[in-house]
């Protein structure tokens, strides 16, 4: 890629491009998703301009949420180069707990039970991932079976003791025209940015998923960081349970079930490297939010809702698959040029 | 089926202490008995494994060390194993299949709709071709755009449901043609013995594919690019060709296991695969199998379909409910994955 034709008047520019952060959204890929999305929310308000009432604002924000928070913790995985396929059974772990905590514990400890129950799945999974060197899809298969197994111990049929305030208090309105859910969702995602772009754990993090025998070489701790990923990864996935149960106003045991493959395809639309080290934040909140819309578009515009299981597919295929394209063909002209 | 012919071996069974071998990361010579099962072909080890949990069957309750009891678990395991087969190319040549749920339903309810004007077996030939057509994409996708197998075709899998919903009317499509009936549930007779004629089925289409697998060009290509992509190109191979193939494979056999499966359980849903989801990664890798590719075969598949088959039957008759199955399941991949890594690491 680097030739002989760069022009000295670039600096300016890329320099600009650089402050608005715009070079690091590029090279993690997140210019496809957010495109898509703004596309798609342009598509979505002229089809239904009532989106942007308060309302429907709100019922948006508590159908996108959970599945943002599950994609996020699908995407702390995929940075170490891994891949979680329990992370439905850990929604649903979560979510029981939560939900069955509630009916005796005070909300506080009702929350740090749902989010004890996540992260122990996740210490499990990241322990026999990092320190026995086994591979991730493989583990996350086996507990996927045993944590889905588990949460229908917890809780046969869905039920809880969750209350209409603490319906109001992750589902309801902050303000008028600002759901609370959103409100949650960007703390909670503020807080994973500080920790993976702001601590030096975080750095590790990404190391790990780039190079993990540089990361080893340079005397850092990689096994602790791919734990430490799956630890964050979890308690992401069980804030997430708790705002899924909290709009919902149930514990279901199979409440997690969906999105183990939404959170995939959310990370993969959001152009993050399953090969590990590079994926956005804001690219999968985006992605989460496109595809979690997409049937109620459908709804709104009067079309069959059958066909957001076909849509997606194809945003998701064409998102990512466009850009490889698109670098082929534009290799095959200068090619073709020189 | 290439196993453990590297090391140099001597048979002459001296147990000396270990100043002869001299390879490094060998503290321990392995004794007699470690050596003879290092000698044993991976796909016994599952065999093996489901003889010893049906010995364990019959210590419980003795009435399940019977041939009938046998014949009940291998019909049960040999449908997951059918299901398993395509999974098992996917997994060798080095990817993933997770399309195998709605590849199943498709090609299903494809096969109801399309006997009424092709006939039972033209609706069963149009119902493969269309499976596929659902794997040349998927290998296309994943070897020509280089997206990830997973995303694929998990993408693949949801653009399968909508098109199920969109396309199919459930509840017409529960007449079953005598033609399937007959090469599915009906009890014939072999060697004596009355078994469900997706038995004979089974074996016979599991020992084409191991054959294929491990005696053909096109087989032994699968294991190459999957152990090593790059050194299959460096080689002339034309490996996204082979990739490619890998995946229709996948597809087909998914495809004959959907047709199978509405044979033999006489009814059809759109969500009639969300099981084999996760069941036929399991059965794949307790049959042993690599998730990084490169290693399986299809009789270890069908060894770790009775496995899973074994312990369901263990778990009705104690009667735990189908909950602990899956923890049950769950475990006995973990063991298996964590068995197999120590072992590659060796």
């Amino acid at each position: 890629m680097t030739t002989a034709t760069a022009p000295s008047d670039r600096s300016g520019i890329s320099r600009l491009w650089n402050t608005t952060g715009i070079t690091r959204l590029r090279r993690e890929g997140a210019v496809a998703p957010i495109t898509a999305f703004l596309a798609f929310f342009l598509v979505y308000v002229i089809i239904n301009p009532g989106l942007l009432t308060r309302f429907q604002l709100q019922t948006a924000g508590n159908l996108v949420v959970p599945l943002a928070l599950a994609a996020l913790g699908q995407l702390i995985i995929v940075l170490v180069g891994g891949i979680d396929i329990s992370i439905g059974a850990i929604m649903s772990l979560a979510n029981v707990v939560f939900a069955t905590a509630m009916v005796s514990l005070p909300v506080p400890l009702a929350i740090l039970a749902g989010i004890a129950a996540g992260l122990a799945c996740g210490l499990f999974n990241g322990y026999l991932v990092a320190y026995l060197r086994l591979p991730a899809i493989a583990v996350t298969l086996a507990s996927a079976f045993i944590i889905g197994s588990i949460s229908r111990e917890v809780m046969d049929r869905p039920g809880g003791g969750i209350t209409p305030e603490f319906y109001l208090a992750t589902s309801g309105e902050l303000l008028p025209y600002l759901p609370i859910s959103i409100f949650w969702l960007a703390i909670i995602a503020t807080g994973m940015w500080f920790v993976l772009q702001r601590t030096a754990l975080g750095r590790h993090i990404y190391g790990v998923g780039s190079n993990i025998d540089s990361v080893a070489a340079a005397g850092l701790n990689a096994k602790r960081a791919q734990l430490a990923a799956f630890a964050l990864s979890s308690v992401v996935v069980s804030l997430g349970a708790i705002m899924l149960a909290g709009s919902t106003i149930t514990g279901d045991p199979r409440s997690g079930d969906s999105y183990l493959l939404s959170s995939i395809a959310a990370v993969a639309l959001a152009g993050a490297s399953f090969t590990g080290g590079r994926g956005s934040i804001i690219g999968t909140i985006l992605a989460a939010c496109t595809l979690g819309l997409v049937g109620s578009l459908l709804f709104f515009a009067g079309i069959n809702s059958y066909w957001q299981y076909v849509i997606s597919a194809l945003i998701v295929i064409s998102v990512v698959g466009i850009p490889v394209i698109w670098k082929r063909l534009y290799l095959a002209l200068r090619k073709a040029h020189a | 089926m290439t196993t453990t012919s590297s090391s140099p071996e001597t048979h002459n069974g001296a147990f000396d202490p270990p100043t002869a071998g001299t390879a490094p990361s060998s503290d321990r010579r392995p004794g007699r008995f470690a050596r003879i099962l290092s000698r044993m072909p991976r796909s016994a080890w599952p065999l093996l494994v489901f003889a010893l949990l049906f010995l364990i069957g019959g210590l419980i309750r003795p009435n399940l060390l019977s041939l009938d009891s046998l014949i009940g678990t291998a019909t049960f395991a040999m449908i997951l194993a059918i299901a398993s087969f395509g999974q098992t190319a996917a997994v060798i040549q080095g990817g993933i299949d997770l399309s195998v749920p709605n590849t199943i339903a498709f090609s299903a309810l494809s096969y109801l709709t399309l006997i009424g004007p092709l006939g039972p077996v033209g609706g069963f030939i149009g119902a493969l071709a269309a499976g596929t057509v659902i794997g040349i994409i998927n290998g296309t996708i994943v070897a020509k755009l280089g997206l990830t197998p997973i995303v694929t075709t998990i993408a693949m899998n949801g653009l399968l449901f909508g098109v199920v919903l969109l396309t199919f009317k459930n509840s017409e499509l529960t007449v079953i043609p005598q033609f399937l009936t007959d090469i599915t549930a009906t009890k014939i007779d072999v060697f004596g013995l009355s078994v469900a004629a997706v038995l004979p089925l089974g074996l016979v289409l599991m020992v084409i594919l191991q054959l294929v697998l491990s005696y053909t060009g096109w087989g032994r290509s699968l294991f190459l690019v999957g152990s090593a992509p790059e050194t299959a190109k460096l080689a002339g191979q034309p490996v996204d060709r082979i990739r490619i193939a890998g995946y229709a494979l996948s597809s087909f056999l998914a495809a004959f296991s959907g047709i199978i499966i509405v044979g033999f359980y006489a009814q059809a849903s759109a969500t009639m695969g969300a099981e084999y989801l996760l069941g036929s990664v399991a059965a794949v890798l307790v049959g042993g199998a690599s998730i990084a590719g490169g290693r399986g075969s299809m009789i270890g598949t069908l060894g770790g379909a009775l496995v899973l088959g074994q312990v369901a039957t263990l778990v009705a008759v104690a009667n735990l409910g189908s909950n602990i199955q899956q923890l049950i399941y769950g475990v006995i991949v973990l063991i298996v994955i964590a068995l197999y890594a120590r072992r590659g690491r060796d």
